[in-house]
């Protein structure tokens, strides 16, 4: 129970750690449309209106605001619904199955983009360093004391 | 700020579905791996007992605890030890960069998982069931009076 209670007041800060690390690996994929780092060669000459660089630049944009934690929430919602376009239209019509169709790793984005709608950036955030309150993850229940 | 409390208020809740989702998508791979359903051309050589096997069954059983949320910390946190354990034995020797290594997945769940493991199941999981359970027995009056 103790030992319950220490992670818990950790939960906040492996948050903001995970947003991070979240960030980064979506932030690849807008790195390799525009930049051609890492080169793919699926992403070459791409025209600039096609459906997979216009998502390039909503996963560029929203991609660094929720890296830095700015807006956090807003950046989050936007990169939830974004991922949820990106099953239906890239994957779902290629089958039911997430494992067969390559959707997992966009649902997991997807879910995990929509908790942090949720529940903001963390401490470790630039929403955390304007206001505390924006970035508090623990507003309700007991937990509170112990997450300070 | 506002809308920033209301999300707040909903945390808890989405912490649950969070857990849940991630739990299905474990379970996903676990059920590939052993029972060859969803058939996958990768998994079709897979044996219980070989490093796919293994994880695999990692996978099933914590998985499935992870969306009941049933000890959802211990599990969560042996599931982000697995996840390490897979981008690094079968990803990241292709290629330094997880876009051409195949191991954003990997990552993600990694991530996920170590959250989890230090937030918990939040309200909607067997482990809240069982917490109220066992603190509220002692507490009622009209328990301990009988």
């Amino acid at each position: 129970m103790d030992f319950d209670y220490r992670l818990a007041a950790w939960a906040p800060r492996v948050l903001s750690i995970a947003r991070i690390a979240i960030a980064l690996t979506l932030l690849q994929h807008p790195a390799a449309k525009f930049f051609g780092i890492p080169y793919v060669p699926f992403f070459d000459n791409l025209p600039i209106s096609s459906i997979y660089m216009v998502a390039g630049a909503i996963e560029l944009i929203a991609g660094i605001a929720f890296l830095v934690g700015f807006y956090t929430r807003a950046a989050a919602f936007v990169l939830s619904g974004h991922l949820a376009f990106v099953y239906f239209i890239g994957h779902a019509p290629k089958g039911f199955y997430p494992l067969l169709n390559g959707g997992e790793s966009a649902v997991v984005f997807c879910f995990v983009f929509l908790y942090f709608a949720f529940a903001g950036g963390g401490p470790w955030s630039l929403d955390g360093v304007r206001s505390p309150e924006g970035a508090d993850t623990m507003p309700q229940g007991t937990d509170r004391a112990h997450a300070a | 700020m506002n809308i920033d409390r209301i999300a707040a208020a909903c945390q808890p809740y989405l912490l649950s579905l969070f857990r849940f989702v991630t739990g299905l998508l474990f379970f996903q791979f676990g059920v590939a791996k052993l029972f060859k359903f969803p058939a996958v051309p990768m998994f079709e050589d897979v044996t219980p007992l070989s490093l796919f096997g293994i994880a695999g069954m990692f996978e099933l059983v914590l998985g499935g605890m992870l969306m009941l949320g049933l000890f959802t910390r211990p599990a969560a946190f042996i599931l982000s030890g697995e996840m390490a354990f897979a981008y690094f034995i079968e990803h990241f020797p292709n290629s330094f960069f997880p876009l051409l290594n195949e191991g954003t997945l990997a990552i993600e769940f990694c991530f996920a998982c170590l959250y989890l493991a230090s937030a918990g199941g939040g309200p909607l999981s067997l482990d809240a069931l069982l917490r109220a359970r066992t603190t509220r027995q002692p507490e009622t009056p009209s328990q301990s009076r009988r």
